[in-house]
């Protein structure tokens, strides 16, 4: 086509336009937000928007001011504005949007901005970023319609466009749909029938009543969550190695439960460890910050990964609270809305100041143990305190013998650190951090040049950090460690060959006795793994097979230890040498792809030279509270110091073994990865386009100038940001929490955008109401449960599901709400409908993840990278609802995954949804779905009657919640006496159907029957509206 | 009739009454018409995502093969011959080179590792191979060899993402999600794209690697494997035959479509077509994958064994797969990362895969397939020419590595690209993972700046805002 064909045809397409819609636009006032901003948007911002940097021509269209200075518009002139010309330029080189954008202007488009241009150009700030005020409830033409508010703004919008609302759907639909909708599962046939017979608003309050105080409301919502808070059981990338997470999972079960404030939802997730007097809950919570990826993978840059947390961090705030999406900011000014670089890093500041750690968290049960065990230790030194007086003399009289005694060391900071996929880190102190990659086998040689000097023995600090897990001081589950062998090199500055030190001894305060390893460290063939743990002796002994560890047991392994080496011969250099002191640890497991490593975290290296014999054998902590003069010691370390005397004191054994014997009881708890405040907050810089590498500017936190200001908090923290996000007059995170509700009950929000309600966002499609349910909820007191009853008791929810011809014509896509929602439940929900209708589910709420079957080889390379652990739980764990089925991240559970359940990769605000033939094999052939269809079928002809036609009633009742039809009898009669004919004809074997071996006893006519009524399960529950909620 | 239809059915409505027409076994006693008209009223609002689709452009390549060597396998001791690391053997490298330089396990600074196989010129084209490739020689004047890749992450995982996705975060749509995405699916009745695992390990990024990410789910990829069931859950349950699940979906689906008429929903149509496919799957699948249907010679020709899993039997599959119309196949093979054994680990890792990755050139050819099959060989990197460890190992480096192409509108017999004389740095004609995609896509005739998904807010695709066509191996 020349350009001149071309040409004519923009032209005639100008003209076509101008006669097909005459009136298009000018008949109605044009709006900016909803007219406007979405050519402007994405057409012009991109080169002529909020991004200065990118800004072409100096020219600026989302500001009115900018723009009219630059001539690009003229109110009430469409002729003279700038951008007019060149909308409609014909030629390439002046014509916008330019060619070479990809982008083009329609002519309805053109036309549009024509009439804008002409009707004065009137800018209005973006919708979303006014705080929203409750607008007044629109009058309608049938208010006998209306059932509450939420239905005067959708029915006024089905009246304009001449429709009205389709008529209610019949009672069973209904009690389905909020069964599904409000706990995931469907209503027993009891409560269907009861909310059946019984059509009056007492049944309706207390059906609904009865699903918002289910626990099951707080696992369904709770899976909605997060979605949204990208959880899962594992690290991602290359080990994906399990992580302990489900204290936080089930904080937001219970949250829902008890239907906390959204606002401090929010708020105990994003700073619930920096809120004052907090609780183990609000520690937990803070576990959405940490549900970001890990990757330990060999060789990785800890920091670097560690900013891409941040970056998925930022990523799910945007998206899952602010509804802004704010991935552009990390490498530049947003594009379209007017969220700078600057910005972005302000709100990454707010959150740049915690340690990755994890903690160790209990149970009530636990807690209450701990607490018992606490208070009789307490008791019984309380005991010793009070009948002994004269003791307590004396351990001030040990404590002044020891003080004087200490020797002082001298840190040695390595210089030569290995080069290896673990990494190491020197801290100040002169301390090495082993961080990223854990190998389970790892010998760490450190060394540096030392001056002229003796040294009689050198020491080493066990030192527990806030990144180690349970603080350390190992890197094992337990944040325990074992040292197989200590090495110390020196070289002689004369030969310059590296000489072996001899170590006569080594001292600690804690010997364990021999112990062969835990499980979770031993070999692949435990029974061949002769190696052990014991006294620090097994660090110096030369052996491969043994080892000293820093495991003391639950409630006290968690503390700092050291090791003091005594040297066999004073090591003595009159020049300066080379000292190298090699840590060999070869305890771990033999799945380094897995949580297998026993390596230190933390070690500090010193020497002495002095010739007195250090003091051996104190605990770190009771060598501190030694070293703190008496008046400034700690509640705790008195109580440290005390604790250990009293083990010294031999009338005081009988005492002392009881405690020990406490201290066995002592639970073990569980993990949680938490956050941690650090003591300083690190500085955020500007990162120049995202790389870490490239620090800019530094910055700190702060609000972008379009959304809420933080008022009166010059310097805010992250508690101030988490406040900020949810405070009252924030545009979007009200609008954001019920727009995503409203998605679940509805199948798309208000704005089908849920994560986006920036300037790129679909326009909502009920603005007003979406406004009228943000202010609800945030006047409420962010009460969630209040935004779901009022939906569910609208007209709106309550319409039939049935897409007419006229309906799908005028409302092709439901927008306008003219008829029920009708989609496939997601998919935990399809997977529990069949558990429920079976009679298989176990109902228990909470605990680990559980482990239903799937397939072994998913588990092993090379489907997964490294050998993953997969044990499969106990039968009645195996039916657990699917929220607690076990996460990984790099091998999702097929029954899920096939039906877009989200990996936690990233924050998942809206799951698509798919239908699949893999999703018709999973319902069909997976053994768990079979096992389904077989105990639906035995409880059918258990308790659903003696006739065909009762049992089938019964077995739709359990699964679809409505009778049978005649229709639908007849085709599953048709199905059930043909099969029943080919088992009894032996074609087909009523055994393997049942799952039973394939003998002459187990072919009985109950048995046959049994095959037959399991093929019909398996029918039903394959069937499309069994999956459906409508 | 026809022509009225054609006319005015929009093309995602043709496609749609193609699916049922082309899949519609097995509808009973429900006329094909009648659902047909049903279709017509309700399907305006629904498109088969996987219908199949024309490329907006002239397209050379209709089909991919991916053959992804995880791990990254040494351009030093496979195609990039460099006779001068070889005489610095032992020696630093300059320091200048070094400067900003991170390396993932060893100390930069670390002593040079010359090749440690002799490489020799084969075919007219004189292409350059080390003496691991001899089967690769054979068709060295059909494969088109890039010597200047380069990407930007070093770490397994996140450059295995910069090659299936094209950004070192997880959660975006994959080279063959974007592929089918743009094209749909020539099957109907085996997924449009297949994953293939072998190796000693998996793939670094796991599924990330074929996932859909933010494309619909059906654009996700399908492992497929070459022992037991080809595709999870295929079989069907002990006690069920083929005409008891064959009776048990016609009345899934008779009741189904009662519910069509009476919800007018056209997501009920999709779900009795995808049973209708997944029954399908269930006979085609485990035909496609019969090997034991190929001639002795071919299976030679490969090295391929009939029930054993093996990268050559993955080989063959794909060939037989693409032959029945899937889109886009991806074999992984995770063995190449030799941090130590590089002398042991290159010679396996060739026994294993040289001889079948050739004979699928061969083949493909021979079978007339290769000018519409776009088949690919690489890793997520290469390594350094610095040593690890001893003198026997190499580390991960994103600057510079190899790969090779063949088919699909690739120029044959040509190499292009080349490398500083320590092989450090791309030198001549860089070959970004970006420019890759981009050319990828341009041989499937799509211009990767228009093939786009809107997706929060924004027009997302595989090349991000980068890549440029490498126009030296088109054909």
């Amino acid at each position: 086509m020349s350009v001149r064909q071309l040409i004519l045809s923009v032209v005639s397409v100008l003209v076509l336009t101008a006669t097909v819609f005459p009136t298009f636009a000018a008949a109605q006032e044009l709006t900016f937000n909803r007219d406007i901003r979405p050519i402007l948007s994405d057409n012009c911002f991109q080169c002529h928007g909020p991004d200065a940097k990118t800004r072409k021509a100096d020219l600026r269209l989302d500001s009115r001011e900018d723009a009219i200075l630059s001539g690009a518009i003229v109110p009430g002139d469409f002729q003279k504005s700038g951008i007019w010309e060149r909308i409609t330029s014909t030629d390439p080189d002046l014509i916008m949007p330019p060619p070479d954008s990809e982008k083009t202007l329609t002519p309805e488009e053109i036309q549009t901005i024509k009439n804008w241009l002409d009707q004065g150009a009137e800018y209005q700030s973006h919708w979303a970023f006014i705080t929203p005020v409750r607008p007044a409830l629109p009058e309608v033409q049938h208010p006998e319609l209306v059932a509450n508010p939420i239905d005067r703004f959708v029915l006024k919008q089905l009246e304009q466009n001449g429709l009205s609302f389709s008529p209610l759907a019949d009672r069973r639909t209904l009690a389905r749909r909020m069964a599904l909708d409000l706990v995931g599962l469907p209503p027993t046939p009891d409560q269907v029938e009861h909310f059946n017979q019984s059509a009056n608003p007492e049944t309706d309050q207390a059906y609904l009543n009865s699903l918002l105080n289910s626990p099951h409301y707080g696992e369904h919502w709770g899976r909605w969550w997060l979605d949204a808070a990208r959880y899962a059981d594992s690290d991602g990338y290359e080990k994906d190695k399990p992580r302990e997470v489900w204290f936080y999972r089930d904080w937001v079960i219970n949250s829902l439960n008890q239907n906390m404030p959204y606002s401090d939802f929010i708020i105990k997730q994003l700073a619930g460890d920096l809120l004052p007097e907090r609780t183990q809950d609000d520690l937990v919570a803070t576990g959405f910050l940490r549900n970001s990826m890990v990757n330990e993978e060999g060789g990785a840059d800890p920091e670097q990964f560690r900013i891409e947390g941040m970056f998925d961090r930022v990523d799910a705030i945007g998206k899952a609270i602010l509804g802004i999406t704010t991935q552009c900011g990390q490498c530049h000014d947003h594009k379209y809305d007017p969220l700078s670089q600057e910005d972005y890093y302000q709100i990454f500041a707010a959150l740049n100041d915690f340690h990755e750690a994890i903690a160790t968290v209990y149970s009530p049960e636990e807690q209450q143990q701990r607490q018992q065990i606490q208070e009789q230790i307490n008791s019984i030194e309380q005991q010793l305190k009070n009948s002994h007086p004269e003791l307590v003399k004396a351990q001030s009289e040990w404590e002044n013998i020891l003080r004087d005694k200490f020797v002082s060391w001298q840190t040695i900071t390595p210089t030569d650190i290995p080069y290896e996929g673990q990494k190491f880190r020197v801290l100040e102190d002169g301390s090495v951090l082993s961080e990223s990659y854990a190998p389970t086998k790892s010998t760490v040689s450190l060394s540096t040049t030392v001056d002229p000097v003796k040294i009689t023995a050198v020491r080493l600090d066990l030192l527990t950090h806030p990144q180690l897990p349970h603080n350390g001081p190992g890197r094992s589950i337990y944040g325990t460690g074992a040292l197989t062998e200590f090495e110390l090199h020196a070289t002689n500055p004369e030969t310059g060959k590296s000489e072996r030190i001899e170590i006569l001894e080594a001292i600690t305060s804690s010997n364990p006795e021999e112990t062969p390893l835990p499980n979770a460290y031993r070999d692949r063939d435990p029974e061949k793994d002769k190696r052990i743990t014991g006294p620090v002796s097994f660090a110096i002994d030369g052996k491969n097979e043994t080892a000293w560890t820093t495991e003391l047991g639950p409630g006290r392994r968690n503390q700092n230890q050291h090791i003091i080496f005594i040297l066999k011969e004073p090591l003595v250099r009159s020049a300066a040498f080379q000292l190298t002191w090699k840590l060999v640890q070869n305890h771990g497991g033999w799945n380094s792809d897995d949580n297998q490593n026993y390596l230190l975290g933390r070690y500090r290296f010193s020497v002495t030279g002095e010739d007195a014999r250090p003091i051996a054998g104190l605990p770190s902590s009771v060598e501190t509270a030694l070293q703190t003069a008496p008046e400034n010691r700690s509640e705790i370390q008195l109580a440290d110091l005390f604790s250990f005397w009293r083990t010294t004191i031999a009338e005081f054994a009988s005492q002392n073994e009881q405690i020990e014997a406490l201290w066995k009881t002592y639970p073990e708890g569980s993990s949680q990865l938490v956050v941690n405040a650090m003591e300083q907050t690190r500085p955020t810089f500007l990162l120049q386009r995202g790389d870490f590498l490239k620090p800019g500017e530094q910055v700190t936190p702060g609000a972008p100038a379009f959304l809420n200001s933080y008022r009166d908090t010059p310097a805010p923290d992250r508690l101030d940001f988490a406040r900020w996000l949810v405070a009252d007059d924030a545009p979007t995170t009200a609008r954001t929490v019920v727009n995503r509700i409203w998605q679940a009950y509805f199948g798309q929000g208000l704005v089908t955008t849920p994560e986006d309600l920036g300037s790129q966002s679909a326009p909502p499609s009920h603005p007003e109401l979406l406004d009228w349910l943000a202010v609800e909820l945030t006047e409420s007191g962010w009460d969630l449960k209040h935004i779901h009853k009022l939906i569910v008791t609208s007209n709106t929810y309550r319409q039939q599901a049935v897409s007419t011809e006229k309906l799908l014509a005028v409302d092709p896509n439901n927008q306008l709400l003219s008829r029920g929602a009708r989609f496939r439940v997601r998919a935990e929900v399809v997977r529990d409908i069949a558990l429920a209708a079976s009679g298989l589910l176990n109902p228990e709420v909470g605990g680990p993840s559980v482990f239903p079957p799937a397939p072994e080889f998913l588990f092993k390379p090379p489907s997964s990278y490294g050998p993953k652990i997969w044990n499969l739980s106990n039968t009645s764990e195996q039916h657990r609802r699917s929220l607690y089925v076990h996460r990984y991240r790099s091998v999702p559970f097929p029954p899920l995954q096939v039906f877009d359940a989200p990996k936690g990769d990233a924050a998942c605000i809206r799951r698509t949804r798919s239908n699949t033939p893999l999703q018709a094999l999973v319902m069909l052939n997976e053994p768990q779905f079979v096992e389904i269809a077989r105990a639906l079928g035995q409880r059918i002809v258990t308790e659903g009657g003696t006739t065909f036609e009762d049992r089938l009633q019964y077995a739709f009742l359990q699964t679809l919640s409505r009778p049978a039809e005649a229709q639908e009898i007849a085709i599953l009669k048709g199905l059930y006496d043909q099969q029943l004919r080919r088992i009894e004809a032996g074609e087909v074997s009523a055994p393997d159907l049942l799952g039973l071996t394939d003998s002459e006893e187990n072919r009985t006519p109950q048995n046959q029957q049994l095959a037959a009524w399991t093929i019909l399960a398996r029918a039903i529950l394959n069937l499309d509206e069994t999956i459906t909620r409508q | 009739m026809k022509h009225f239809m054609q006319n005015y059915l929009s093309p995602h409505l043709t496609a749609r009454r193609w699916f049922l027409q082309q899949c519609g076994i097995g509808l009973g006693s429900i006329a094909m018409a009648d659902l047909l008209a049903r279709e017509a009223a309700a399907a305006p609002h629904y498109q088969d995502p996987l219908a199949p689709k024309a490329a907006p452009h002239p397209a050379k390549a209709k089909n991919v093969i991916l053959l992804f060597m995880g791990g990254g396998p040494s351009q030093f001791e496979l195609f990039d011959n460099k006779p001068t690391l070889s005489r610095l053997d032992g020696t630093l490298p300059p320091a200048e080179i070094l400067a900003g330089y991170r390396a993932a396990f060893i100390n930069p600074n670390s002593k040079l590792l010359g090749p440690k196989f002799p490489f020799q010129k084969h075919g007219e084209s004189g292409a350059e191979l080390s003496d691991r490739l001899p089967h690769l020689a054979q068709v060295a004047d059909d494969i088109c060899i890039i010597r200047s890749l380069k990407t930007d992450a070093f770490n397994h995982a996140p450059a295995q993402l910069m090659m299936s996705t094209g950004t070192q975060q997880f959660g975006r749509p994959s080279m063959g999600s974007w592929v089918t995405y743009g094209l749909g699916s020539e099957s109907k009745n085996l997924p449009a794209y297949v994953v293939f695992n072998s190796g000693n390990k998996g793939p670094s990024a796991g599924a990330g690697n074929w996932n859909s990410g933010f494309l619909p789910t059906v654009h996700s990829g399908v492992e497929f494997r070459s022992g037991g069931d080809p595709v999870l859950y295929l079989s069907n349950p002990p006690g069920v035959d083929e005409q008891l699940q064959r009776t048990t979906l016609d009345a899934v689906n008779a009741i189904n479509r009662r519910q069509l008429d009476l919800m007018g929903d056209p997501e009920i149509a999709t779900r009795i077509n995808s049973y209708e496919m997944a029954f399908r799957m269930q006979s085609s699948a485990p035909e496609a994958m019969d090997l034991t249907q190929e001639p002795q010679h071919i299976l030679d020709q490969y090295g391929a064994e009939p029930g054993k899993a093996s990268f050559a039997n993955n080989c063959l599959l794909a060939r037989r797969l693409v032959q029945r119309g899937v889109r886009f196949v991806q074999l992984f093979h995770e063995s190449w990362d030799q941090h130590g054994g590089l002398t042991g680990g290159i010679t396996n890792n060739c026994k294993a895969t040289d001889q079948a990755a050739a004979a699928l050139v061969a083949d493909l050819k021979q079978q007339g397939l290769l000018d519409e099959t776009l088949v690919i060989w690489g890793g997520e990197f290469g390594r350094t020419p610095m040593v690890q460890g001893g003198n026997d190992g190499r580390d991960h480096h994103p600057n510079s590595f190899s790969m090779w192409l063949a088919g699909g509108g690739i120029k044959p017999g040509i190499t292009i690209g080349s490398t500083d004389d320590l092989g450090f740095n791309v030198a001549e004609d860089p070959v970004h993972v970006h420019d890759l995609h981009a050319t990828i896509l341009h041989l499937l005739g799509f211009d990767h700046k228009k093939l786009t998904f809107r997706f929060q807010g924004r027009d997302y695709r595989l090349t991000d805002v980068h890549g440029n066509l490498v126009q030296q191996i088109l054909a």
